[in-house]
């Protein structure tokens, strides 16, 4: 599988802040990759990182196979970025904008056509930015990250500020350009549900460091619901579940939690039942995506692990 | 295209309807107009003609050196501020240096620029000079005012005085570049303006100190001259050296 982003140990701490430590991305080419995490974990600072805007202590970073550090800039061709909030010039015109960023980095005259009709702002073009509403600029931002037909695009929480109407604009694009074009999309942000609906890959961080990675179907399987149980002889019970294939996910001498995917509840109890275990609690715990998340990100449960 | 000259053609765009373009025609002409109005209101009758050629000079001098102790030094802190606002307003910097563009590009397509600034407000000095001059020719005869003006004495103080101008621009351009403050640099540049003032009339610190070089390379005292622009010359060199070696590891936020 071709990554387009493959970082190692990438490091940057701030005093006073949590900055980034050891982190290890890997983000397929051609999917919609989600960067999760709650502000200030670590999220921008990743990303200033991926643009060489900030330099590591240590670690590197590699994006479609090939490095990136402040000798080998000309590996950030390939990637297009919009971060944090949008950077236009307020005095000049929507075109005017994207001749400016056109101009240096030699990109064909036809290709702001081509953006401002992708992001349909070709009948604004002419109008000064200062007029744009928030939504029509971030659309101009989107427009130049793509001028220079990037392979990778990183946009850093690029629904900040849009209505509804507009999210749901900048998740089409976005879909678009995965689909059509074959361009992979980095996109960060505090907001599970958003990524939810797009990405096919996330990333978890949290106070710098990684705390999962990789399919959504994977962090959603791990939100499968549970059934919480007591009874009279869990060691009975704990050797009965695994003996019949099920998973348990906690053990105390007092519940057990059994993860619900290829029983249900009744069946459970009939089996433990029927073996001479006698249940006294039954109880089915959904466990939903969100919650996942916030355990995940959990600062307490960082702590805990460090 | 070499990426300097891509990145000279995006600042040419940028400045479309800026103040700093039009500062490039408004400060020459303030200084101009200024000192022909207060030729024309003074009263010259009880003065006899003077040679009309000293006469020129003489326009030509006060003039200039109201323009390199003054506006000069303001028009480069007031343009250095703009020009580098243009970036720091946006954050537009994370976007400039997010390009496969070399850091330095940028930093030295600004200070050209600016140094292009000067070089135009400084040829339209001299135009105006021979306008202002002609008119007083007619407003006020008593002056003395002749004939053509002096083009070659005004091309030399020109081109001197820009030249001791470089450490000026070189030093106001990495301030207003390195500090996101607009403040930050026109505080710096009219404090080291007026201290430029009171450092002119010393003739041991004068051709040494940025801000009073250009009025010095314009002096009669050739040696002076020499020194101010020698020193501004080479101080301009190490000081873009400096500004891009910090310019490269700088991290804006």
């Amino acid at each position: 599988m071709t990554l387009a982003i493959r970082t190692r140990n990438l490091t940057r701490r701030f005093s006073g802040r949590f900055g980034i430590c050891d982190l290890d991305l890997n983000v397929p080419a051609g999917t919609i990759y989600g960067f999760l995490g709650p502000n200030g974990a670590g999220k921008t600072t990743t990303i200033r990182l991926l643009l060489d805007l900030l330099r590591p202590e240590r670690g590197e970073i590699a994006l479609f196979g090939q490095p990136l550090n402040r000798d080998m800039r000309q590996t950030l061709g390939l990637v297009g970025a919009l971060v944090e909030s949008p950077s236009l010039y307020q005095h000049l015109s929507g075109r005017e904008n994207l001749e400016v960023t056109r101009r240096l980095i030699d990109a064909p005259r036809t290709r702001i056509d081509q953006v401002l009709d992708r992001v349909g702002l070709a009948d604004a073009a002419g109008r000064r930015v200062r007029d744009y509403s928030l939504g029509m600029r971030q659309r101009l931002a989107i427009a130049l990250a793509m001028l220079g037909a990037p392979r990778l695009l990183i946009l850093d929480e690029p629904s900040n500020g849009l209505d509804p109407a507009g999210i749901l604009d900048m998740r089409r694009l976005l879909c678009s350009l995965v689909c059509d074009d074959g361009i992979t999309v980095f996109i960060s942000s505090h907001l599970l549900a958003e990524i939810e609906q797009i990405a096919s890959f996330v990333g978890v961080v949290q106070a710098g460091q990684l705390r999962f990675e990789g399919r959504l179907d994977d962090l959603r399987a791990r939100a499968k619901p549970k059934l919480g149980l007591r009874c009279d002889s869990p060691a009975r019970a704990v050797d009965l579940l695994r003996a019949a294939g099920e998973e348990i996910v906690t053990a105390d001498p007092n519940t057990l939690s059994i993860a619900l995917s290829r029983r249900r509840p009744e069946e459970i109890n009939r089996m433990l039942v029927s073996h001479g275990v006698g249940v006294s609690h039954l109880a089915v715990e959904n466990v939903s995506l969100e919650s996942l998340f916030f355990d995940l990100t959990d600062a307490t449960a960082v702590e805990d692990a460090a | 295209m070499s990426p300097l000259l891509r990145a000279l053609s995006a600042e040419s765009l940028k400045l479309r309807h800026t103040l700093a373009l039009r500062m490039c025609l408004i400060a020459p002409a303030v200084v101009v107009a200024l000192f022909v109005a207060q030729m024309s209101l003074l009263s010259h009758s009880s003065r006899p003609p003077t040679d009309s050629a000293k006469a020129w000079l003489g326009l030509s001098e006060n003039i200039l050196t109201l323009w390199s102790l003054v506006m000069l030094p303001l028009f480069v802190t007031l343009q250095s501020a703009l020009l580098a606002s243009i970036e720091h307003s946006d954050r537009h910097w994370k976007h400039l240096l997010a390009l496969p563009v070399a850091r330095r590009v940028h930093y030295l397509a600004k200070l050209l620029v600016l140094i292009g600034m000067v070089v135009t407000a400084s040829a339209l000095l001299a135009l105006f000079i021979c306008i202002g001059g002609a008119l007083l020719m007619l407003v006020q005869p008593a002056i003395g005012l002749a004939g053509a003006p002096p083009l070659a004495y005004l091309a030399e103080k020109s081109a001197c005085m820009l030249a001791a101008s470089l450490l000026m621009v070189a030093l106001q351009n990495w301030i207003a570049i390195r500090w996101n403050s607009f403040t930050v640099a026109v505080s710096f540049g009219m404090t080291a303006t007026v201290i430029g003032m009171m450092v002119v009339q010393s003739k041991a610190l004068g051709p040494w100190y940025p801000w009073s070089m250009p009025t010095m390379a314009i002096s009669f005292d050739g040696a002076f001259a020499s020194i101010a622009v020698a020193v501004a010359l080479i101080g301009g060199v190490v000081a873009t050296a400096i500004g891009l070696i910090d310019f490269e590891r700088h991290e804006f936020s």
